[in-house]
């Protein structure tokens, strides 16, 4: 478990700085430098004043799956939620007012569609759903433009 | 390995947009950048074919209203997924938000948005035609930086 940096609410107190007993907290990048912070350690999550740091486990314990009943029903407004977004899409070319509320529509449906996706099995990558989903996807090397590279790549760093 | 998953291609931007946000609060921004890919990809592979009007967002508003939600919402209490509960308790609120825009826009026209702007909360959808920024979200109570101006 390593400590994560929220780099939006860190107000530069520095505390991390001077109680990390590694030096992981200082990058020139702003990010914790996750191989060298020490598992579960907390010191600076403890010690900023800003709680802009929080833990974050490396390797993930198995979730317990969703029950499929509520799943399937959550698929079904996942499919509604994005057909909105693409009429919306659809709609949202022109520059008057409607193609404006057109492109709001599309905007807060994909906000819906993606909370329907969480909830209904895809809420951590390195979930056991979201590993089958990708695995199901090299299936589709050879489409056309198909990034199965990036498929892999995941498939590789999120254990 | 055959491709069996049910998901259309649309869906699929959204489960991999989903995904992305997910690595990005868990500070991973490479792994963030490989599902943003594959959401593009999914995005220029999915549309609606013929043409569309506003009122073909109706029937969908209603059957997410009459059963969608309600299918979601039976189970859940069923097996205590708070979860899907809350994700049930904001897209109720937010879809009838979409059905309430489109009636008054129905009645108004391009007048509903003349002297404001459009924001969409980023946590639940909701939809704000204001001058201002909303404060807070009257559905999650997220602060005003969630916000995105259309």
């Amino acid at each position: 478990m390593h400590a994560a940096r929220n780099i939006a609410l860190c107000t530069k107190d520095c505390l991390c700085l001077f109680v990390c007993p590694t030096g992981a907290t200082d990058t020139e990048n702003g990010q914790i430098d996750f191989s060298r912070c020490l598992d579960g350690c907390r010191l600076c999550v403890d010690a900023c004043p800003s709680h802009a740091l929080y833990l974050v486990f490396d390797r993930y314990p198995v979730k317990p799956q969703k029950d499929a009943v509520v799943a399937s029903a959550l698929d079904n407004l996942l499919e509604s939620k994005v057909k909105q977004e693409l009429i919306g899409t659809a709609l949202a070319q022109g520059e008057n007012g409607g193609a404006k509320l057109a492109k709001a529509i599309a905007h807060s449906n994909r906000v819906l569609a993606e909370d329907c996706a969480r909830e209904a099995r895809y809420i951590l990558p390195q979930g056991s759903e979201t590993r089958k989903l990708l695995t199901e996807l090299l299936g589709r090397r050879g489409d056309p433009g198909f990034p199965v590279d990036a498929v892999e790549q995941l498939l590789e760093l999120l254990q | 390995m055959e491709y069996k998953e049910p998901h259309t291609n649309g869906a699929l931007a959204a489960i991999c947009t989903n995904l992305s946000k997910a690595c990005d609060k868990q500070m991973r921004p490479t792994e963030a950048g490989l599902f943003d890919k594959l959401a593009s990809y999914f995005s220029q592979s999915a549309g609606v074919a013929g043409p569309v009007s506003i009122n073909d967002l109706d029937a969908n508003i209603a059957a997410d209203t009459e059963s969608g939600y309600i299918a979601v919402e039976s189970r859940a209490q069923q097996v205590g997924d708070r979860g899907a509960l809350r994700c049930v308790t904001w897209g109720k609120k937010v879809t009838a938000i979409h059905k309430s825009v489109l009636v008054r826009y129905a009645k108004q026209g391009d007048a509903l948005m003349e002297g404001s702007n459009l924001y969409v909360c980023e946590a639940c959808g909701f939809i704000a035609i204001a001058k201002e920024v909303p404060g807070l979200c009257p559905i999650c109570k997220a602060p005003a930086s969630r916000f995105t101006k259309i």
